[in-house]
């Protein structure tokens, strides 16, 4: 038996994620160990049994353990069945961790599947379903697949009662690299509210328009539907290789030009760096090219959630990662 | 999860009502609890405001069921309503404790009902764990805020439980008088007693011998109760034997001026003294049956008439009665009545003799030395030999402590005093030794006649058939057996002036086949 400890690098419930998601890919079974230890909470949350769950259900598997608070889980997977799933967190972490967890077995599954996940889709903790829909599938549809996330309706934290859909039709998937940024061809501006006066909107826009000298197309003010308030921003950067990016969200006694400026500052990170790709997508873009079966990438000093991905991407699959600093921060990442 | 649903604090409309804090709401809203099932009571107006509660609940954890119960308190602040409709729902519920864990919101609803909750709690009527919650604090992003469960078993708190343990420590410290005692029984009773006093104000009766510390016990256990303020009174002490005639009674219950010739102004008496405080009555088998008439009233109703006075006179007080006798054989006799001894032996302590407590004479002798010098501002210690000569002695069977501790005290006291230079040599051990040897020796010092040892190991023909010199040394040999601890230990006392003489000095064997010869084994002198 395989076994993990839940406690290295990040320690968080990354290594969980993937852990499962690579067990359903290879049919292995594993042990993880020390779950979170060491946190103020430690063990599994509910964040991570649904992603237990949700594992369980598209691989047949069978968790033990699978409890709030369990340091030890042993994970025994089945065969991956694609097909039709849904699955309701509520605010129990996000949709885009769940999607996260699934997304790597049905891609390699024998047919298309459709996941859906009722709950949160826009939690400042993870990914947001746009974030998926704009910037990580059709990265991920360049290597051969085709998924594609449906965001029907929005659902922000605390509220939830949002719901979105991946669908994913397998294909073979063969690798490229992504080492060179290019030239930013397009730099455009969303901000999401609901139930929230559209100002917040109209004013956060206004302080990434200065910063980036947009035009008045290139920015969005998106009012949707949902059962709470929400309030989320992000600024896109349109690359011949890859659409970056960067998210922020807007907080009770967080003035909206404050908001926008996290998210400028994290767009002018990613800039400065002459890197494609940025620090929240390489692990998870690491993660895609072990199962291709080799590309890489020219990423940013390496994060402490990227080498956490890396160790328990070893653990499952044989492939070798190298992770090599080309020049001043910047570096390489290769699979083969 | 069983909570009321806070009229103010969980109902909420429209969008921003996420943006405020709601306590039924945040319990499922946690990350780190679960609730399978939400047992919500509500009054029936907020029938539809529970209605989309448990929309909301839906949406931030659909794992949760929220159940509605409608109950209406005919007054939300009034207790004994609450109360009882909380008990009802209670007693109705179909708890299963074995499959399902529990939790008893009680950050919502009045704040009668909370008490009420925690009191249905404490009694498990709800076997559940309570659980408050509150608001996120300033700048906290989470919005489910703080949950803490309580659990009323306060053995699980570590801290708690290690301070109880310590209250529980000091007080049976200050029972046994700062003595380490090492006798199991007694240690057993002591803890018993500081149970008892702890919770009852009823009287407690203490058995057992002369000078087996009754008195000291009873002075200890008022201290006990006033470290708690549980008495606010006086310790008031008196032997029953010193009491005689009229003026027993007027000891005892006071009198007013002019009630008997001598009675020359009001006297308040012994159990108005110790009204608030603790009575200890010593030997309470020397009462004369007028006073036990009296005071059995004055136990049961807390008033009693002084002598020759029209109005009765109130005293709330704790008896502690102390007695060396069998008091239920001077019931079958007629001098003790049977109603008042119902009313003191509810809570009945024995305690035992020095001679049943041997390895207690080691704390007790440095406890001794102490209050020695405490009393006469003189130091004095024992030469290690000295003290071992001593223990030996004060263990072996050749010491019968027939008046128990106040053998043991004076023993020590008078060889302290006689120690030169404060330091006890084993010749001043020695000389005690004759003294005590020789007064337990004394005639009517005894318990028993031979007659009756006899007769508790042999049968009447077998004493019949013995001489009178047989008579009167088996009576002697069984009496020594019988206070010692094993047969060895008996043969050694019997045998200790020859053994140093002899090559071989199997004792217990000499005495094993002394005894045989009138058909005694070991055991018959132990089991009668």
């Amino acid at each position: 038996m395989r076994i993990i400890d839940g406690s290295l690098g990040e320690g968080g419930g990354q290594i969980l994620r993937t852990s499962l998601a690579l067990a359903a890919v290879t049919g292995e079974p594993f042990r993880i160990e020390r779950i979170r230890a060491g946190r103020k909470k430690p063990g599994l949350l509910r964040q991570h049994l649904v992603c237990v769950e949700a594992a369980a259900a598209i691989s047949g598997g069978l968790a033990a353990g699978a409890e709030l608070g369990s340091l030890t889980l042993e994970f025994t997977p089945g065969a991956v069945k694609p097909g039709r799933y849904s699955f309701s967190i509520g605010t129990a972490g996000s949709a885009s961790l769940v999607l996260q967890t699934v997304l790597p077995p049905l891609l390699r599954a024998s047919g298309p599947s459709e996941v859906s996940v009722e709950g949160g889709t826009h939690n400042s903790m993870a990914p947001t379903a746009d974030y998926l829909a704009g910037c990580f599938l059709p990265l991920v549809n360049r290597l051969g697949p085709h998924a594609r996330v449906d965001l029907e309706r929005h659902g922000f934290y605390p509220a939830g009662g949002g719901r979105a859909t991946l669908a994913i039709e397998p294909a073979a998937m063969t690798p490229f690299d992504l080492l060179t940024r290019g030239s930013i061809t397009r730099t455009r501006a969303v901000a999401l509210v609901s139930n929230l006066p559209a100002t917040i909107a109209h004013r956060e826009l206004r302080t990434v328009q200065t910063a980036f000298g947009l035009g008045r197309d290139d920015s969005e003010v998106r009012e949707v539907r949902s059962p709470g308030p929400g309030n989320v921003l992000w600024i896109e950067c349109v690359t011949g290789g890859v659409t970056e990016m960067f998210t922020s969200f807007g907080e009770k006694q967080v003035r909206a030009e404050e908001v926008a400026q996290r998210a400028i500052a994290e767009a002018k990170d990613w800039i400065a760096a002459d890197v494609p790709v940025g620090p929240h997508l390489a692990d998870q873009w690491v993660l895609m090219l072990a199962l291709a079966g080799g590309g890489s990438f020219r990423t940013g000093a390496p994060t402490e959630h990227l080498r956490t991905n890396l160790s328990v991407i070893r653990e499952f699959l044989d492939v070798s990662i190298s992770l090599g600093e080309v020049e001043e921060g910047r570096w390489v990442v290769t699979v083969s | 999860m069983i909570g009321i649903f806070g009229t103010v604090l969980d109902a909420a409309e429209g969008p921003r009502r996420w943006e405020r804090w709601r306590p039924s709401l945040s319990l499922c809203q946690h990350d780190d609890l679960i609730v399978s099932r939400f047992e919500l009571l509500h009054d029936a107006r907020s029938q539809r405001r529970v209605e989309a509660l448990e929309k909301d609940i839906r949406s931030v954890s659909p794992q949760t069921t929220v159940v509605g119960h409608q109950i209406d308190f005919a007054d939300a602040w009034g207790f004994e309503n609450v109360f009882e409709t909380l008990h009802k729902f209670a007693t109705s519920y179909p708890f299963d404790p074995e499959r399902e864990d529990y939790l008893v919101h009680i950050t919502t609803g009045t704040h009668v009902a909370q008490i009420c909750l925690f009191l249905l709690t404490e009694s498990r009527h709800f076997p559940a764990r309570l659980l408050q919650t509150s608001p996120p604090r300033r700048g906290q992003t989470d919005r489910a805020g703080q949950y803490d469960i309580i659990d009323l078993d306060l053995s699980r708190y570590d801290r708690i439980a290690a301070r109880f343990d310590k209250e529980r420590a000091d007080a049976t410290s200050i029972l046994k008088s700062g003595i380490a005692t090492r006798n199991a029984a007694f240690n057993h009773l002591i803890e018993n007693i500081e149970k008892v006093v702890g919770v009852s104000r009823a009287p407690v009766l203490l058995m057992g011998p002369t000078g087996a510390g009754k008195s000291q016990l009873a002075a200890r256990i008022f201290s006990l109760l006033k470290s708690r303020h549980q008495v606010k009174g006086e310790f008031v002490e008196l032997n029953c034997a010193t009491l005689r005639g009229d003026s027993a009674m007027s000891t005892l219950f006071g009198h007013v001026k002019g009630s008997f010739t001598g009675a020359m102004k009001d006297r308040a008496g012994h159990l108005k003294t110790a009204d608030g405080g603790v009575l200890f009555l010593d030997e309470i088998g020397e009462l004369g049956l007028d006073e036990q008439a009296m005071l059995l009233r004055a136990l049961e109703t807390g008033r009693f008439f002084p002598l020759g006075a029209d109005h009765e006179v109130e005293s709330e007080f704790q008896l502690i009665a102390g007695t060396n006798r069998d008091l239920s054989e001077l019931v079958a006799q007629g001098r003790f009545r049977e109603d008042l001894l119902a009313r003191i032996d509810l809570w009945a302590f024995k305690l035992p003799s020095l001679r049943e407590r041997r390895e207690d004479i080691e704390p007790n002798l440095d406890y001794e030395l102490s209050e020695f010098a405490r009393r006469t501002g003189r130091r004095a210690a024992f030469s290690r030999e000295a003290r071992e000569a001593f223990l030996a002695f004060a263990q072996s069977p050749e010491a019968v402590w027939a008046r128990n501790f106040r053998d043991l005290s004076g023993a020590i006291t008078r060889m302290c005093i006689e120690a030169d230079g404060g330091r006890v040599t084993v010749a001043g051990v020695e000389a005690e030794r004759r003294r005590l040897v020789s007064a337990w020796r004394q005639p009517g010092r005894s318990a028993k006649s031979n007659e009756e040892i006899l007769n508790s190991v042999l049968s009447t023909e077998a004493i019949a058939g013995l001489d009178l010199f047989d008579r009167l040394q088996l009576a002697g040999v069984v009496e020594v057996a019988k206070r010692s601890r094993s047969l060895s230990d008996a043969g050694r006392a019997l045998f200790a002036s020859s053994r140093t003489r002899r090559s071989s000095t199997n004792d217990a064997d000499r005495l094993r086949k002394y005894l045989a010869r009138f058909g005694l084994g070991w055991d018959d002198l132990r089991a009668r």
